[in-house]
């Protein structure tokens, strides 16, 4: 009689042996994800896990908009295929997840990967850069990844955090000079990334937190706001995350602690604060206070971008809340169905890559200030323009012109420009090549 | 001054609801000796039944109410579905130490993933049933609410009759040998596994509880508990897992410790604050914050 | 049952690392990733099997020493230069620094208390590096295995870099776990598990035992912890608390106290969840049942693993030939 211990081993062996064999027939192919009638696209995010609240909802507003692409033919006839792989915001899910879009999938690129030490991970093991693989419109703001030497076939999304606080500096010393500013920030490159461009800045705060994420509850937020409150806090900036600004405001109205508000964009989406707040007044909570956003409000259907995504969103999302994260999940796909238009009609990996870079500028999208990518970076949209909510949550430009501030994540200076946007293509089908 | 008290009663408020936590968990432990990580779990789903019945009624009392009805059907259809038959296979070797773990882990991910798959992973909330404001004392709002006050309340509701229960009543006393030796239990008469089952009802029922009253103020959502499992298991281990009063002066303990810790050392400390509390207990009470028994001694 | 002599298992370990050369030069590489992760969990689970399999002690946050171990190594590198084969070193003998202490701690306390701590530590360690600038915060540190060497050739991908060297870290641990298990001290743990008076009067120092077992399970899972670091990042979100639920289920489903059937858990854990995924996929149409089946089918076949074989698959077997053997 064999050993038990040796069975097993034998039986391990085998499993694997077998496991492996059986799954690594593969037929290969002459650029991966790209057919003749297929492109394969492939996106890591948290679909559940304790940050999946809100963030859940990017990946199906991107498909909902492929979907509504391919339904007038696609792309240069081929339809899109996205394949969504939920990765818990865990780093070794993440690389997993990755491996399997590039290796089993074989998706053509990866696009909109969600989360700063996730993508740090996926890029430097999965080694996108050698392999070639395209990752784009990323959904973090961490301004390195806009460093074409260390990353080179990343493309940012949205402006970096960097860019906001500078931003936010700016209209800062503009309209509260003299007055005591706070920050709360969260613990993680999210809120460095701010914290060093409010230094460049040179914007001193009186007091800061930081808070770890996953700690964030309504009683840990008393304790943030005794420490404003303590330290006389005139104005109060936040880079946190949506259940973080809610459970602060709510904090702060129960210590009625009313300071003057300026809340980071990433935590700021009033839909998800009124929920998740519970408080029929939670919107109120949001009077007054000033936001920088980089897109329309997601309330404004007099915006002919939010009005054509609302659209889509009813046809093609099941209808669900439309809020900011189903508008940058669909902002993200038209990007995308521009990218892939105008990297030809027999697109490779490079021959992507290239097309953003050299045509990006000129890409057609809901944001506000020009996207920044060149050939020399990778940087996401340079700008942002100033609104303040009202009671019911909706978010209005501080000023008629809707003044664009535009800068990039390192010392160069804050300019004010108008806004500028192409024009939306007819019924927000793409046409560049 | 004025920051101390604020933070001590910030750390109250917190350990409040670790107790509510810290309860449940020992309520099961004492009645079953088993470590019951799906207490979480069953908490967040009687939560989300509180919050379909608010949402149709407006009531929240009879929320309260009926989540704690299903926590305790819950509870009991756990005990004699899952604890009965792992107990069946798993009673020997080293295993049965961790396998009630595993068994109740497994049941926490599946009870999370059905909840999810009900009500997806959306944040929710439910409103609060008093008010959030804090009690003004000398021109200020502190930072104490009804609601607090309520939660502090509950948990010592709680305390008061599951002690009494045990204390006092022959259920609790069954209970109580039922966990220890549940052989001569059985020799003296007790109906060993009934009796399991009603630890366990109750249990749910507390567990129950503990969610609705914490949820009002927070975020509602599949994994809005999780964190609270390790803060209420920690909470229990410090008051010595032996007594319920000891859950509630663990639970304050650790809640006031986080609090100065944070406020006073860094607020990123969250996390490592907990392990130095419980460290702290171990090292100053290990016989416990209540006990005077030696039962931590191995 | 007869075990193998030392001489014999060598040689079967050996043609078992031979065979999983061949193996990786034909598999996609995808499975070769998949492989390494097959190897660094087999390693984390039977530092596991050591401890509560054999010493009967329970640690409910195994991650926490995962991730010193990990640490350890990545400082090593990043701040003293060390080479990377030495790293492997340091992270053992820092996570085993560790262990002891806890082992220490573990023989004033009785078991859930000692596993409340391990929990708490595997909660508030990784957090640790938020504080602290020189722990790398979110992003973490770097931790490079480098390259292949150029004479492997061009096709050698990075990712059988990492497969052979988790393999063959792995290989020879398990080897000298083994051997330490088959020896004086792995009676003696088996021995104060059953019966810890009847151990004492046999003359077995139970407390020391138990401090030994403690350290030298914490040095192996931070071997794994750095192996860990190797193919993913040394950062805080690579060691969640899942982590330590996983390793811990992992060893249950192994059977917690067979050293070789701790590869076969690492398998069903990087397995299942795939299977899991692709039911998934096939039936969910509606977006919460699809996100949220694969976790559903994991924690519903852990349930029936620990239900009906708790001892692992093995031990079930055991008992069903014994079983017949006495008809």
């Amino acid at each position: 009689m064999i050993s038990l211990g040796r069975k097993k081993s034998v039986l391990a062996a085998v499993a694997v042996t077998s496991f492996a064999l059986v799954a690594s027939a593969v037929p290969a192919n002459a650029v991966d994800g790209v057919s003749a009638t297929e492109i394969k696209l492939g996106i890591t995010v948290p679909q559940t896990g304790p940050a999946a609240t809100g963030y859940n909802k990017v990946a199906p507003a991107m498909k909902a908009y492929f979907d509504y692409i391919n339904a007038s033919g696609g792309v240069y006839g081929r339809k899109i295929t996205l394949v969504i792989k939920d990765d818990g915001y865990k780093t070794q899910s993440a690389i997993d997840a990755t491996n399997d879009l590039l290796l089993q999938d074989k998706v053509f690129a990866l696009v909109g990967q969600l989360g700063t030490a996730n993508h740090i991970a996926v890029a430097s093991k999965v080694q996108l850069a050698k392999r070639g693989v395209p990752s784009l419109f990323l959904n973090t703001g961490f301004s390195e990844f806009a460093d074409k030497s260390k990353y080179p076939t990343s493309f940012m999304h949205f402006p970096s955090y960097a860019t906001e606080a500078k931003v936010l500096s700016t209209y800062i010393k503009d309209n509260f000079a003299g007055k005591k500013a706070c920050l709360l920030a969260q613990a993680d490159d999210f809120g460095d990334d701010a914290a060093r461009g409010f230094a460049t800045a040179g914007i001193t705060f009186g007091e800061t937190v930081r808070y770890v994420s996953g700690s964030q509850s309504s009683a840990a937020a008393a304790g943030w706001v005794q420490k404003f409150a303590g330290a006389k806090c005139e104005v109060v900036v936040t880079f946190s995350v949506t259940t973080a600004t809610t459970v602060l405001l709510g904090a702060a109205a129960a210590l009625k602690f009313a300071p003057q508000w300026i809340l980071g964009s990433v935590g700021a989406d009033p839909t998800t604060i009124r929920i998740a707040s519970g408080n029929p007044q939670a919107a109120a909570l949001l009077n007054n206070a000033i936001s920088a956003s980089w897109l329309p409000d997601a309330a404004d259907t007099s915006d002919r971008f939010v009005k054509f995504f609302r659209e889509v969103n009813a046809k093609y999302n099941n209808n669900v809340d439309f809020d900011a994260n189903v508008m940058v999940g669909m902002n993200a796909g038209m990007l995308t169905v521009q990218a892939l238009r105008a990297a030809g009609s027999n697109p490779t990996r490079q021959s992507l890559i290239n097309a953003i870079e050299t045509k990006g500028r000129t890409f057609v999208s809901a944001a506000f200030a020009p996207y920044g990518v060149s050939d020399s970076t990778h940087a996401g949209y340079t700008g942002f323009w100033i609104g303040k909510f009202n009671a019911s949550g909706a978010l209005s430009p501080v000023d008629t012109g809707r003044t664009i501030y535009v800068t990039d994540s390192a010392a160069g200076p804050v300019n004010k420009v108008a806004p500028k946007r192409a024009k939306l293509p007819a019924k927000g089908i793409p046409t560049n090549s | 001054m004025r920051e101390l008290i604020g933070t001590l009663l910030i750390g109250i408020t917190l350990g409040s609801i670790y107790s509510l936590m810290a309860l449940a968990l020992v309520l099961v432990w004492r009645s079953t000796r088993v470590i019951n990580f799906a207490q979480a779990g069953q908490a967040i789903l009687t939560t989300y039944i509180a919050y379909e019945i608010i949402n149709r009624t407006g009531v929240f009392w009879l929320a309260i109410l009926f989540a704690v009805v299903a926590g305790a059907l819950l509870g009991a259809g756990i005990e004699y579905f899952l604890m009965r038959t792992l107990f069946r296979h798993a009673d020997e070797g080293p295993v049965a130490a961790i396998a009630p773990v595993i068994a109740t882990l497994g049941l926490l991910g599946i009870i999370r993933s059905v909840v999810g798959m009900i009500w997806g992973n959306e944040f929710r909330s439910i409103a609060p049933p008093v008010s959030t404001t804090g009690f003004v004392f000398n021109g200020q709002p502190l930072p104490f609410s009804m609601l607090n006050l309520v939660v502090i309340i509950g948990a010592a509701i709680v305390m008061i009759i599951f002690s009494f229960i045990f204390q006092k009543t022959d259920l609790g006393l069954s209970l109580r040998a039922s966990a220890f030796q549940p052989e001569i239990a059985r020799l003296a008469g007790i109906r060993v596994g009934p009796i399991r089952t009603i630890g366990w009802v109750f249990a749910g029922a507390a567990g129950a509880f503990a969610g609705v009253l914490v949820t009002p103020n927070d975020i509602l959502s599949p994994n809005s508990l999780d964190v609270l499992l390790v803060f209420g298991f920690v909470a229990a281990v410090i008051g010595g897992l032996e007594s319920l009063p000891g859950a509630v002066v663990g639970g304050l303990a650790l809640g006031i410790g986080v609090a100065l810790i944070t406020n006073y050392i860094s607020t990123v400390l969250v996390f490592p604050s907990v392990f130095i509390v419980l460290i702290l207990s171990l090292i100053l009470r290990p016989n416990g914050l209540i006990g005077s028994k030696r039962v931590r001694i191995a | 049952m007869h075990k193998l002599s030392t001489k014999k298992a060598f040689i079967a370990y050996a043609l078992f690392g031979w065979a999983l050369v061949l193996v990786a030069d034909r598999v996609s590489e995808l499975r070769v990733y998949q492989g390494a992760t097959i190897a660094i969990l087999t390693l984390a689970i039977a530092s596991i099997i050591l401890l509560t399999g054999y010493s009967g002690q329970v640690s409910l946050g195994h991650g926490a020493f995962l991730a010193i171990g990990a640490y350890g190594a990545a400082i090593a590198q990043s701040y003293w230069g060390s080479p990377f084969w030495f790293t492997f070193l340091i992270a053992i003998l820092v996570s085993a620094a560790f262990g002891f202490i806890l082992g220490f701690a573990a023989g004033r306390l009785s078991g859930p208390y000692i596993a409340g701590t391990t929990l708490a530590l595997a909660v508030g360690l990784p957090t640790l590096a938020n504080q602290f600038a020189f722990l790398g915060g979110e992003t973490g540190l770097v931790y490079d295995a480098g390259s292949p060497p150029a004479r492997f050739g061009e096709e050698f991908t990075l990712y059988k870099w990492f497969f052979w060297i988790a393999a063959l870290v792995v290989l020879i641990s398990i080897f000298l776990l083994r051997n330490l298990l088959n020896s004086r001290f792995g009676r003696n743990w088996k021995a104060l598990r059953a019966n810890p008076t009847a151990a004492a009067l046999a003359g077995v120092n139970v407390a020391s035992s138990k401090i030994l077992a403690f350290t030298i399970s914490a040095g192996v899972a931070g071997l794994a912890g750095a192996l860990l670091g190797m193919i993913s990042i040394v950062a805080p979100s690579a060691f969640p608390l899942s982590l330590s639920f996983t390793i811990i289920t992992g060893a249950v489903l192994a059977g917690v106290t067979s050293l070789l059937g701790s590869m076969l858990g690492a398998v069903v854990l990087v397995v299942v969840p795939e299977i899991a995924d692709a039911i998934a996929h096939r039936l969910g149409d509606s977006e919460k049942i699809s996100t949220n089946l694969p976790g559903f089918i994991v924690s519903a076949l852990l349930i029936l693993t620990v239900l009906f074989s708790p001892n692992g698959p093995a031990e079930a077997m055991r008992k069903r030939r014994e079983a017949h053997a006495k008809h």
